[in-house]
């Protein structure tokens, strides 16, 4: 299914209140701004290959609104997560759209992502089992699904930062590994370009 | 050797012999009516697959209960569902609950594809496979690699490149909106998310103490689910509850009116006789009528519908006519008169009565309709047989006697002394007149209704949550599918792989959501060696789009001879009989039909049909050669206008041909017997008209029924002394009466067949009642005979 790139998708968005251990603490040391962009670079560790995958581009996330994560290199292409549905583009042309309302396990990962940005730490929670660390204003966190099935598919994600998150590491069941790193962050409502303000 | 010496004892010994057969049919054959309506249908419509397949797609869903619980919040509704389902669990002999998905449930349900993978494809890749070429595979390969939400990804990268097995499992995903959640089944309809729980019944669906052990059981664990969260909503579907509160119905309307009507006779003869000897002897005959009727029909028809027999039972309406008439003319007649001198008397009415009937009956013997040839050759053998009960029994059975009360028939008579006359004057002329225009009125009014759900009777609350759960779970329609066949189970999928190519179409359209077809989950054996020869041309060739992929990320040599023999060998052929050892097989079984001699058939089932995309899907398997459309809604609701029409022609015919066999007997007066009924009969369709009922088969059965009564009481009144002492208008009221006390009382029925079938005999029987007298010939002018 779906579950293991949505809950890494959702990872990222989710960071700016993911509860750790101390929850609390996390939750005072994360920023919450109203609009966040940066640079990403994603590294994946594809089982039976040698040479690791990267990629690098931008990212928004937009409170109420949802999340764009633009492909830059090597490839362009432009996915955009919402409440409702998942679109991703390859310049024009849209390659994929899922609906959240046809797929409910879509929806219940945009409600928890949602209700991340929302400061509801209690639906995380609901989900994820959170264990992590909090030292001289940074922390790290380890998630694990509740549901065995979806741990399965999921299994390991891996989260640290500050006031924002810095790595995202996702390990799968089935070998494959994705690191992600976010760097350049930039709030507020200059942030976000107008190609990427046309978007949503 | 006079008739009085011979008849009683001829006919003991026919009786004798019935009741001998009737033994051997009731316990060595065990007789078990035929409720199967599909019997029903004229035989060029009937045809065994299409009947399997029927009846494979109504089992399918008999034995299931579906339940829904239903809250905002997930968790509610989980626990809440967990509580009901504890509720049940100490029923498991009643009910099975297969509600739970383990992990191994799931994988088991993926392993089963493992090995063939490679060529289960969706149509739309299917198509980009024969259309593009291998940098449109390499563009693609990359765009999943690199983008960060690659669509849905049950393996790993290398197993599955181009994520076409991915894009499968969804397409098959999205067949049903079900998903697993948290161990247990779920769906959503964007305002609720309710745990879905598929239950098995272990007992009969149409079994009384099954339904009556389950029903409580039920109860107590919405009860449960109540307490757990208290505004759960939890909505139950399936064909148990539908019969279950279909049997409770009966038995409270049969206690009501079978009760009701019973008293009311009772008390009526009573009343009329001071004596229960007649209602006694009446029933003789009807039950002889009744037991003659099962004998002959059994002899001439292979098996006895269940309708035919519930329609015998209007016999009875019919078939007590003769012996009130006997009765009422007994205790009007002289007592010095001899019982058999009074049959004398009275035979050429008794042979009236009893051929008009049987004339309406005649005509739907010729039908081509073998439900109606049933009916219609039951009523009539019942007919005779309670007739000749009558005349050569009764006359010995019923002496006159002094101590009845023979003030009745003299009072009755003084009531007909006031009873207005049609006369030709202006008066006469007004009313004529009004009663055209009421009529006219009613008629302009009347609109037909065949359809078959029209006749059903089950609650609202039951019809509104089979509708809500269909919509919440997107089921498909089980009486409305495409019928297929073939010469070998592979022949079969290339025949509803030619169909699904016109439903795609559809689908686009709009006019259907989806199918479920077998050839889903298994390709034809062709299509399998086209996509793999597709594949190995643009995929795994030296320069095809997988080492063009390699190259792309830098992979060595090693890694593509490994991925392409990883890809090849999941490409092993797959056959239907594997498909069906895998769980994923589970729900889609009743698809496929048991093989019968060499044919192999199937079902595709449908998605969303709605009453607009009819013609369109109709359209869809003209000219595909061994599809056939199944429309068992349509088909049922044609089949039941088509017995309307017929039946109102056999109504008219009936009408002429009656009026006919009066006239040796009655002369110019024969109309005076025919238009009281005739005018019931149009008041009663005229206030139908009025009432807004849609006319429809069970109201002209009842018109057809109410000519043979009503003729009855036109020739009671017509015969020769019938006014004199009013013998005969006691035989009408007695009749009628009692007639309204038991089919009168049906209109009280929540059954919307037998409602219909209630009505239109009360307006009917009551008007006709009322109007026959105002047709007598004036008292000065005593009917004549010839």
């Amino acid at each position: 299914m779906t579950r293991r790139t949505l809950a890494g998708c959702l990872s990222l968005i989710a960071w700016p209140l993911l509860g750790a251990a101390p929850v609390a603490d996390i939750q005072a040391i994360l920023a919450k701004p109203k609009v966040l962009c940066g640079r990403f670079d994603q590294t994946k560790q594809l089982a039976g290959l040698k040479n690791p995958l990267r990629s690098s581009g931008r990212f928004c996330v937009v409170a109420d609104k949802g999340v764009l994560w633009r492909s830059l290199q090597p490839f362009a292409q432009t996915l955009r997560l919402t409440r409702d549905e998942i679109v991703q583009w390859q310049g024009e042309r849209v390659t994929m759209r899922l609906d959240a309302r046809q797929e409910p396990a879509l929806r219940l990962v945009n409600s928890i992502l949602f209700a991340a940005l929302a400061g509801d730490l209690g639906q995380l929670e609901k989900h994820f089992d959170i264990d992590g660390v909090v030292r001289d204003g940074a922390w790290s966190v380890k998630l694990k699904a509740r549901d065995t099935g979806v741990a399965k598919v999921i299994g390991a994600i891996a989260l640290d930062g500050a006031a924002f998150v810095k790595n995202i590491a996702i390990d799968e069941a089935n070998g494959d590994r994705t690191a992600i790193v976010f760097s350049a962050i930039q709030t507020g409502d200059q942030a976000i370009n107008s190609d990427e303000a046309a978007l949503f | 050797m006079k008739p009085r010496q011979w008849a009683p004892w001829v006919w003991a010994a026919l009786v004798a012999v019935v009741l001998a057969h009737n033994g051997y049919l009731w316990w060595q054959q065990r007789l078990a009516p035929d409720t199967d309506i599909l019997a029903l249908l004229p035989a060029e419509r009937r045809d065994p697959a299409r009947q399997r397949a029927l009846q494979q797609m109504i089992a399918a869903a008999r034995q299931n209960l579906i339940v829904l619980i239903g809250a905002p919040d997930w968790d509610d509704a989980r626990r809440a569902a967990a509580e009901y389902r504890k509720a049940l669990a100490p029923y498991s002999e009643l009910i099975d609950d297969s509600g739970t998905i383990t992990d191994r449930r799931q994988n088991d349900w993926l392993e089963s594809f493992k090995n063939h993978r490679l060529t289960l494809l969706t149509t739309a890749d299917d198509r980009a496979l024969r259309s593009q070429g291998r940098q449109f595979w390499l563009d693609d390969a990359l765009a999943k690699l690199y983008g960060p939400f690659s669509g849905p990804r049950p393996l790993a990268w290398q197993d599955d490149p181009f994520g076409w097995f991915g894009n499968w499992l969804q397409q098959r995903a999205q067949e049903t909106p079900v998903r697993p959640r948290n161990g247990v089944l779920s769906v959503s309809d964007g305002e609720r998310h309710y745990v879905v729980l598929p239950l098995t019944l272990q007992v009969p669906a149409f079994a009384l103490a099954g339904q009556q052990a389950l029903m409580p059981v039920l109860e107590q664990a919405r009860h449960a689910a109540r307490q757990t969260v208290a505004k759960i909503e939890v909505i139950q579907a399936g064909i148990v509850l539908h019969a279950a509160a279909a049997a409770g119905q009966a038995r409270q309307e049969m206690s009501i009116i079978g009760v009701g009507s019973l008293a009311g006779i009772l008390l009526l003869i009573w009343l009329t006789f001071r004596s229960l000897k007649p209602i006694t002897l009446v029933a003789l005959s009807i039950a002889v009528g009744y037991l003659g009727a099962l004998s002959i029909s059994s002899l001439v028809f292979e098996r006895i519908h269940l309708i035919t027999l519930v329609f015998g039972a209007s016999l009875i309406g019919v078939a007590q006519d003769y012996g009130i008439y006997f009765f009422c003319r007994r205790m009007g007649a002289k007592e010095k008169l001899d019982s058999w001198q009074l049959l004398r008397r009275i035979l050429p009415a008794l042979i009236l009565t009893l051929v008009t009937t049987l004339i309406g009956y005649l005509g739907l013997v010729l039908t081509p309709f073998p439900g109606l040839r049933q009916m219609a050759l039951f009523s009539a053998s019942g007919l005779i047989f309670a007739w000749l009960t009558v005349v050569c029994w009764f006359p010995n059975l019923v002496q006159a006697n002094s101590r009845e009360p023979r003030g009745v028939t003299a009072r009755w008579g003084m009531i007909l002394t006031h009873w207005p006359r049609f006369t030709s004057e202006w008066r006469a002329l007004g009313t004529v007149l009004a009663f055209v225009g009421l009529i006219g009125f009613g008629a302009l009014r009347l609109t037909a209704q065949d359809d078959i759900r029209a006749l059903q009777n089950s609650p609202q609350e039951l019809i509104d949550d089979q509708l809500k759960v269909g919509k919440i779970l997107d089921l498909a329609t089980p009486a409305q599918f495409y019928l297929l066949r073939g010469t070998s189970a592979d022949a079969l999928l290339e025949r509803e792989e030619q169909l699904k190519e016109r439903l795609d179409v559809l689908i686009q359209r709009k006019e259907i959501a989806g199918y479920h077809a077998i050839s889903n989950w298994v390709p034809s054996a062709r299509l399998q060696r086209e996509r793999r020869q597709a594949i190995e041309q643009v995929i795994l060739s030296d320069e095809g789009a997988l080492a063009l992929l390699g190259k792309k990320i830098g992979a060595d040599h090693n890694w593509l001879s490994a991925a392409r023999a990883r890809l090849l060998g999941a490409a092993a052929p797959q056959t239907i009989e594997e498909f069906f050892k895998s769980p994923a097989s589970e729900p889609w079984r009743h698809l496929w039909l048991d093989q019968v001699g060499q044919e192999h058939a199937s079902i595709v089932a449908l998605r969303g049909v709605t009453r607009k995309s009819l013609p369109a899907l109709r359209q869809a398997a003209t000219g595909l050669k061994d599809v056939e459309w199944v429309d068992q809604v349509g088909d049922i609701s044609s089949l039941l206008g088509d017995y309307r029409r017929y039946m109102g022609w056999v109504i008219l015919v009936s009408y002429f041909i009656v009026y006919a066999l009066l006239y040796p007997r009655y002369g110019r007066n024969s109309w005076r017997v025919l238009v009281p009924t005739a005018l019931a009969s149009l008041l009663a369709l005229a206030l139908l008209g009025m009432g807004g009922q849609g006319l429809q088969l069970f109201h002209l059965l009842a018109l057809m029924l109410l000519l043979g009564i009503g003729v009855d009481y036109g020739i009671f009144m017509q015969e020769p002394d019938s006014q004199r002492d009013g013998a005969a208008w006691l035989a009408v009221g007695i009749s009628a009466l009692s007639t309204l006390l038991s089919f009168g009382l049906l209109g009280l029925s929540n059954t919307p067949a037998l409602r219909a079938f209630g009505l239109t005999m009360t307006i009917g029987i009551g008007a006709a009642a009322l109007i026959v007298p105002c047709f007598r010939v004036a008292s000065s002018a005593s009917p004549t005979v010839r």
